[in-house]
């Protein structure tokens, strides 16, 4: 039985556990990642960002530094113009170690540094930084040149100006490394606290899973607390305390459903036994022994009507659809099976009115049977009218729907709800009556249900009406 | 009328082999598929009841080798009512099958239609004691006077007078009388029997139309009951 489980709840297998991360740890995993992709972008940003301002200032710098001697090459008008300013170069890299000028020309007197001719063709022309190696190939210089045409004094010169690369890439280096190291550091901050969070946040679901454990100890209309939990929670409790009221009904059904079956079996059982526990205490002649098994017969038929019926049920419940099916008129079959209770009904002193028609898809034996539970029960508790009314329709165009009609004492609605369970008889009275065992009408629910139809039940004026609802034949192509 | 019964279950076969010898019949039983296909295939019978699960060969694979030499009516037990056992057996060659478990006079009636099918002697008139059915006419009479039936009455008349002496049970006249084939918890085959019963049997004394408690009907003359 599926509500008898150990009291234990149930531990998901470790196999389990491991193929499936806890929550919180996904989400410390998920928060560091995000951290790492954002402090990465942003990181690269800012060091774009640097690597420009940094070139644009040094692109500054050098120009300024140019300026100056630009200015004295072009305006002046000394003889010793070359002297000048290759002295005043050399006066500019005695003062910044770190910066230095060349000089080129095809007239020797204009030259200066080492290298220059090299120099100035790996220069950019257009006045961009540029970083060039020197001779020797240990360091390299960011430079920048410019092109000053011949004038009256001098001829055309290539004036060059570099300062050592080393520094920004040096600067730049750094400014990578505390980069990643800020970047890796934020992202373990953020998973720590992601987890935090993430454990403070499922809490509600620890308590869930506490008041889980706390229902069914003892057997009963427990329910999970729905106040307690966040709103988040509240249609996962509200699905899971549904799940319980619909097992909880199927078990509480079973278990009348076994009482029932026990009773219903009972009964014949015991009357075999009584009956033959007296025909066996004395001698008896063959009349009575005759009797005795004629009788025995009669009950033992009884119980293969009931283990027959209950195994069609099982069958239908186990969800065993129809087949075979074929489009017969409901309004026909209706009248085979009137015609079946002619002298039963004629005995009634009762008539049957069939009205209207509608074609419908099934399994012939099975809807006759159907048809024949519900006019016989239409037979058995008629009381007053000693008409049956059935009226076939159609209903949405897809159902087609028969409604059987008879005359009747009131039935509480909470009879009528149980018309259809099996072994439920409205009239106490009329157990083991012998015709019905009171499983007739839950046949037609099952008959329906094979049919993907269904069967309801309403009362009006002094009448029950039981309505069978069946799809429609489609038309013929 | 030699019938041969393939069955393992010996409770089974057992009391069919009772029952049938009482009924007249003269019955072979073999407990396993090899010496029943033996028996089936070698020998002549009027029908053969044949299970479907058998150690050995399994009730199929008889009927395949004995319907590849002779028509033998066979009727085959299926154990579950699922249907694929039961249109099985009828494509291979089975004339009629009954589902596992079955009352003996539901057996008993399925034999006795098997074998009758094939001598189709048209009888015209039947008699039971002194009671006379004109099936041409559609009248019955009894000592000489006329009986007014319905129609259904009529048919379930000319049902047992067809096949009197024989027991009939409810399910069957439904299904023969009404073509009602389910199992109905009516009493409709009862009231029917009854008021035949009122119009045949009591303004004449000495019934014909017996009620066999837990069984069925049969219509027969009895000397004394």
């Amino acid at each position: 039985m599926p509500l008898d489980g150990e009291p234990a709840p149930a531990r998901a297998d470790p196999d389990e556990a491991s193929r499936s991360w806890p929550i919180s740890a996904r989400l410390a995993l998920m928060f560091a990642a995000t951290a790492v992709a954002i402090f990465t972008l942003m990181g690269a940003a800012l060091y774009r960002v640097l690597d420009r301002e940094l070139d644009h200032y040094q692109s500054e710098q050098m120009q300024g530094r140019l300026a100056d001697l630009r200015y004295l090459l072009e305006h002046g008008r000394s003889p010793q113009l070359a002297s000048r300013a290759t002295a005043k170069m050399e006066d500019m890299e005695r003062s910044d170690p770190h910066t230095r000028y060349w000089l080129w020309s095809a007239d020797p007197r204009y030259r200066y540094g080492d290298d220059a001719e090299r120099l100035a063709r790996e220069v950019d022309p257009d006045g961009r930084i540029r970083v060039v190696p020197d001779a020797a190939g240990q360091e390299s210089y960011a430079m920048l040149g410019a092109q000053l045409p011949a004038n009256d004094v001098r001829p055309a010169v290539q004036l060059m100006i570099g300062m050592d690369a080393g520094a920004i890439a040096g600067t730049l280096r750094n400014f990578r490394t505390a980069l990643m190291a800020l970047t890796l550091a934020a992202a373990l901050l953020v998973a720590a606290l992601g987890y935090w969070i993430a454990v403070i946040g499922l809490k509600p679901l620890k308590q869930l899973s506490a008041e889980a454990q706390r229902i069914g100890r003892n057997r009963g209309g427990e329910r999970l607390r729905l106040p307690v939990l966040p709103a988040e929670l509240l249609d996962l409790a509200a699905s899971f305390n549904a799940a319980l009221d619909r097992l909880n009904t199927a078990y509480q059904q079973l278990e009348t459903f076994n009482a029932d079956v026990a009773h219903e079996l009972r009964t014949p059982v015991a009357n075999m036994i009584g009956q033959t526990q007296v025909v066996l205490s004395r001698s008896r002649g063959v009349p009575e022994l005759r009797e005795v098994l004629q009788s025995n017969l009669e009950e033992l038929e009884r119980l293969r009507g009931i283990v027959a019926d209950m195994l069609f049920l099982a069958r239908a419940e186990q969800g065993e659809r129809a087949h075979d099916l074929v489009a017969v008129s409901l309004a026909g079959e209706m009248g085979k099976i009137v015609d079946f209770f002619d002298m039963v009904l004629d005995d009634a002193g009762m008539r049957v009115q069939v009205q209207g028609d509608a074609q419908v898809r099934v399994q012939t034996p099975l809807l006759r049977r159907a048809l024949s539970n519900l006019l016989q029960n239409a037979i058995q508790h008629s009381l007053g009218s000693r008409l049956i009314s059935v009226r076939i329709s159609l209903r949405d165009g897809a159902m087609a729907e028969l409604a059987i009609s008879n005359a009747s004492d009131p039935i509480s609605s909470e009879q009528l709800r149980h018309l259809f369970d099996r072994f439920y008889r409205v009239d106490d009275a009329r157990h083991n009556s012998g015709e019905s065992h009171g499983l007739g009408l839950a046949i037609v629910k099952a008959i329906a249900a094979m049919h993907a139809g269904d069967v309801l039940v309403s009362q009006a004026n002094g009448l029950v009406t039981i309505t069978l609802r069946l799809p429609v034949a489609a038309s013929p192509p | 009328m030699k019938v041969l019964i393939i069955e393992d279950e010996r409770k089974i076969a057992d009391y069919l082999y009772q029952g049938l010898t009482e009924q007249g019949w003269t019955v072979d039983v073999a407990h396993d598929g090899i010496d029943g296909q033996h028996l089936a295939v070698h020998y002549d019978f009027d029908v053969i009841v044949l299970d479907v699960m058998l150690p050995g060969l399994n009730g199929f694979d008889i009927l395949r080798s004995l319907r590849a030499v002779k028509g033998t009516p066979v009727i085959m037990l299926t154990a579950r009512d699922g249907l694929d056992d039961r249109v099985r057996g009828l494509r291979e060659g089975a004339d009629d099958y009954l589902v596992k478990p079955f009352s003996f006079i539901e057996l008993q009636a399925r034999l006795q239609a098997l074998t009758r099918r094939g001598r189709a002697q048209e009888q015209t008139l039947l008699r039971v004691g002194d009671l006379a059915i004109d099936l041409i006419r559609r009248k019955v009479t009894r000592a000489g006077q006329r009986i007014d039936l319905t129609a259904k009455e009529f048919a379930l008349l000319e049902l047992l007078a067809r096949r009197q002496g024989e027991i009939l049970s409810k399910t069957a006249i439904a299904e023969l009388v009404w073509d009602m084939h389910f199992d109905s918890n009516t009493n409709v085959v009862e009231v029917a029997v009854k008021r035949l019963r009122a119009k045949v049997d009591l303004p004449f004394g000495t019934p014909l139309l017996h009620t066999i408690r837990g069984m069925g009907y049969t219509l027969e003359e009895r000397d004394a009951t």
